[in-house]
Parts: C-alpha cells; sequence; structure tokens
C-alpha cells in the first residue's frame, strides 16, 4: 500500500507541463462551450425567435423530438466550442500522431460550422416564409394558388443549401447556374405579368399628387366620360347613370384627361 | 337546481340553427357533430367554420348583436322566418356566458346587416366612420355636445349635390377615416359646419358642404332636426349612407335610402 501511496504523487509529478495545460485549456473550453450554449439560448429566446419561428415545419419536427430549434442552435454552438478546445488541446498536449489530419479537420471545423448554422436558418426561414405566404394567401380560395407558398419555400431552402455547400468546398457552379436561370426567368415573367400594373402605379402616384381631377369632378378619360368617384393607386373609378368604368390609370396618362366644366 | 336544468332545456329544444357569437375554437368544436345547423357570427373567421356572418362592429349591445347575426344569416339564406333560433353569446367580457332564444320573423329586421354589408361603401369603411362619430359623440367639445353628419359613398354624386361652405381642409389630402391621424383631428372635426363627404374607399373627399338634396317626402321621425333631415335625403337622392351624431340627444344615426336604420347611443360603447 505505502508503495503505491508514493508512487502517485511521483507518478503526478512525472506529467509532462503541456498535460496539465491541456486538461486546464480542455476544463476552460467546457465550461466556455456551456456557457455559450446557456447565453446563446437565452439571447435566442430573448430574441423572441421561438415565437417567430413558431408552427414552421422544422420546429414542429425538432419538437417531436422532444427538442427546440433554439435548442439545437445553442447546442451546436456548444459542440463547435468544444471541437475546437479538444483540437487546441491535443495541440497544447503536443500529440504528435495524425497531426496532418488534425490540423486539416481544425481548418475545415468552422466551415461546417456555418454550413450547418446557415442550412438550419435557411430551413427555418424557408418554413417561416411559406407559413406567412399562405396566410396571406387563404383568404383567396384559389387551389391554384397553393403551389405559391411551396415555391417560395424551396427557393428559400435551395439558396441556403447553396451557401452551405459552398461553404464546406463542394462544386456549386451547375446549382448556381440553375440558380441564376430560375431568377431570371422568376424576373423575366414578373416584369412580363406587372407591367402594366407597374405603369398604372406610377401614373397613379401622379395623379394622386397632383390631383388634375378629384372625386365629384366631370371628366373624360379614356373615352368615358362621367363623374370621378375615386382615385386609388392602380385605377379610377368613373361613374355614368348607372354605369360605372374602372379606368387603369396608365390609360388616363395615355390618353390624356378632358375636365369639364360647367 | 333541477327546474333551472329543465329551464334551459326548454329553452334549446326543438331549435333550427344555433348562433354561435366569437366562439373559441374549442368551444365550436364542441359543436362539429352535432345535427343542428351552427352559424359562426364573429369579426374574423378565426374557426375556419363553413357558415360564417362577419360582424364589423363589437356591438356592445347583445339585442343588436343578435340582430345582426340573424340578419346576416337571413341574407346569407342560412335562416328563414319562423326560425327558431338559439344564440350563444358573451355579455359580459370573456366566454360565451349568455343562451337567447330568438324566434326569426318580420320584427327582427331593422336593416342593420343591409347597413354594412349591402352599402355600397365598404363594410370597414362604415364602420371606422361609425367609430369615429361614437369618440365624436362621447368626447363633444369642451365637455358640450357636438353634431356631426358624416356622408358615406357615392362620394362623386354626393358632391354633385352639394356645395362648400367654405375652402375643403381636406383638399389635396389622403386621409382616411380609419387613419390613426383621424382620431387625432377629431377635436377639431367637431368645430366644422356642415357635413364630411366620405368615398367608397374611405378617403375623407371634404368638409364644409352644404347638401342639397330634394327634400321632399322624405320621412324621418318628428323631432330630429335639420342635419338629420338633410342626412336622411342625401340618401334617398344618391347610393351613399348618412351618419348622424345628433347634437340635442347625443345619439348616433344611420340613414339608408331616405330610412333610419340604426340607432345607437355612444355612451354605451
Amino acid at each position: 500500500m505505502s508503495a503505491a501511496q508514493i508512487t502517485v504523487p511521483e507518478f503526478l509529478a512525472n506529467v509532462p507541463y503541456r498535460i496539465w495545460l491541456a486538461l486546464g485549456v480542455l476544463l476552460f473550453g467546457l465550461l466556455l462551450a456551456y456557457l455559450t450554449g446557456v447565453i446563446n439560448r437565452r439571447l435566442l429566446r430573448r430574441a423572441g425567435v421561438p415565437e417567430v419561428i413558431e408552427g414552421t415545419a422544422f420546429e414542429r419536427t425538432a419538437r417531436e423530438f422532444d427538442t427546440s430549434t433554439v435548442r439545437i442552435l445553442a447546442r451546436l454552438s456548444s459542440y463547435f466550442i468544444l471541437a475546437v478546445t479538444v483540437i487546441v488541446a491535443l495541440t497544447v498536449a503536443d500529440v504528435n500522431y495524425l497531426e496532418q489530419f488534425w490540423s486539416g479537420v481544425a481548418a475545415f471545423l468552422p466551415r461546417l460550422f456555418v454550413a450547418v448554422v446557415v442550412f438550419i436558418v435557411g430551413i427555418v426561414v424557408g418554413d417561416k416564409a411559406e407559413l406567412l405566404v399562405a396566410e396571406r394567401l387563404r383568404g383567396i380560395k384559389l387551389p391554384e394558388l397553393g403551389v405559391l407558398p411551396t415555391l417560395v419555400k424551396y427557393s428559400v431552402v435551395y439558396v441556403a443549401a447553396l451557401i452551405a455547400l459552398g461553404q464546406v468546398g463542394v462544386q456549386t457552379l451547375a446549382l448556381i447556374v440553375l440558380l441564376a436561370a430560375y431568377a431570371f426567368a422568376l424576373v423575366l415573367f414578373a416584369a412580363l405579368a406587372t407591367k402594366d400594373l407597374v405603369a398604372s402605379a406610377a401614373a397613379g402616384v401622379f395623379l394622386l399628387l397632383r390631383q388634375p381631377y378629384g372625386i365629384g369632378d366631370e371628366v373624360r378619360v379614356a373615352g368615358e366620360r362621367g363623374i370621378v368617384q375615386e382615385v386609388d393607386l392602380f385605377v379610377t373609378h368613373i361613374e355614368t347613370d348607372g354605369e360605372e368604368h374602372v379606368v387603369p390609370n396608365h390609360a388616363v396618362f395615355r390618353e390624356g384627361i378632358v375636365l369639364i366644366r360647367g | 337546481m333541477a327546474s333551472l336544468t329543465d329551464h334551459l332545456t326548454d329553452l334549446v329544444a326543438d331549435v333550427d340553427a344555433a348562433l354561435l357569437f366569437s366562439p373559441t375554437s374549442s368551444f365550436y368544436e364542441r359543436f362539429a357533430d352535432d345535427e343542428v345547423e351552427v352559424v359562426v357570427v364573429a369579426p374574423d373567421n378565426d374557426v375556419d367554420a363553413e357558415t360564417f356572418v362577419e360582424l364589423p362592429l363589437p356591438f356592445d349591445n347583445v339585442k343588436d348583436r343578435i340582430r345582426f347575426g340573424i340578419e346576416g344569416a337571413i341574407d346569407e339564406d342560412l335562416l328563414a322566418e319562423g326560425d327558431e333560433v338559439a344564440c350563444v353569446a358573451s355579455v359580459f367580457d370573456g366566454g360565451s356566458d349568455a343562451l337567447v332564444r330568438v324566434t326569426v320573423d318580420e320584427g327582427i329586421h331593422t336593416g342593420i346587416f343591409d347597413l354594412f354589408a349591402n352599402s355600397r361603401a365598404e363594410p370597414s369603411v362604415i364602420r371606422d366612420v361609425f367609430e369615429v362619430a361614437i369618440e365624436l359623440g362621447k368626447k363633444g367639445q369642451k365637455g358640450k355636445p357636438v353634431g356631426a353628419l358624416f356622408v358615406v359613398g357615392d362620394a362623386g354624386k354626393v358632391m354633385n349635390k352639394s356645395r362648400p361652405l367654405s375652402y375643403n381642409p381636406f383638399e389635396k389630402s389622403h386621409v382616411h377615416v380609419g387613419d390613426p391621424i383621424v382620431n387625432v383631428m377629431l377635436k377639431e372635426f367637431s368645430r366644422l359646419d356642415g357635413a364630411f363627404v366620405v368615398s367608397d374607399s374611405g378617403k375623407i373627399v371634404s368638409a364644409y358642404r352644404y347638401l342639397e338634396p330634394a327634400a321632399e317626402g322624405v320621412d324621418i321621425p318628428k323631432g330630429l332636426g335639420a342635419r338629420h333631415m338633410s342626412g336622411a335625403a342625401i340618401t334617398r337622392d344618391t347610393n351613399s349612407t348618412a351618419i348622424v351624431l345628433s347634437e340635442s340627444d347625443g345619439l348616433v344615426r344611420a340613414f339608408k335610402a331616405g330610412e333610419l336604420v340604426l340607432e345607437i347611443d355612444p355612451e354605451e360603447y
């Protein structure tokens, strides 16, 4: 027994200084990881993240596994710090084997972390966007519009996935080309579809600011003569006996306005 | 207790429909597999009910609320004359605490639903004007009662059947009745003479309007003054709705097609 009692302090004394340092770093890292996790969770809660993302598919899946998005994100940051700590500790302890491997991991780890966070945020934002759009469209009972929320969701997720893949160094050129083609088509269609609306709105701004005619005036615009009932951003309502003409503002602007006095 | 329960059973015996006023979704779901027809009357269709009547004003007066719900249901062919209806509503703040049995007949028809749903102006605009008039009736000016006349909808025609008493303070402005600024301007409103003209979409077109409708044969209750008379007359000449705050008795009245359709005491709101 006495031999063992002597050997323990001796053994401790023989442990190199580096190992102590490494252990210290490891302990400090553990503490830091725990604190970061707690602080992150609190910060996200305080920022109202749980309320904002409530009801999204990702959050619901997380709930099924008895956790939550906030907790997952907080855990993720903890693990990241823990992993970095382990690498630092190994370096400090001067564990030489597989040095090449560890240095590669050390460089790769932050990028992986960012990629995972970007991907999770992308999924949650995509879910949220889908919910918002669906809610907006709920008043309009048109089944064809049902694909719109899904489209919005997958667009957001696609972009997030692109960024995440870019972070971890996967070749994404083909995917980016695809995205560009998609965005171009979207812009083109939007421009074609809303050409008249945009023109009307531009004319409407002028009509509302300068008011060449107001409600109650008798006018002739775009071939229709009558009393102005309403002017808004896009259209002008003109009424004659029992007939109400809704004239788009760009037509008013293009064809001129005749004010009838008397 | 037995007699109370018996009375309740009598109340709901062979009703044709149940009107639920602003039910919570869990409360509504309890009616889901009931064989009685259920109509939800609420400001918004939160419970995704199939048969739904929109309530544009909260109607603190339960009688008005029930009338509105029943008229709305009749209008949508959910109810017919002679039907027996059980209404579940909230009288005090909180959950559904009252059960009222009503027989649908001619007497219940006051046009209150018609006023909101079938007016030319949007229901929300009429509601906003009501709220402004009620607020004005409550506040008055320096404690003294004030009167006001709002003509809502068909503004183009109303403008052509009236003339300005003074410069229009709303010229080239874009103030709508629902805007928060209107509440701030209320005090100023009460000083303006003449009528306010509000368009279908709620834009305040003009103040200081002197209405010049043909007033022959307009039949309004005796005792109402010139403001009510011109308000009622303009609604007969045009497709507008007139909402009048009386200076003498402080009531808010609504006229449509030359007839009085609704009377509200601002103090009750």
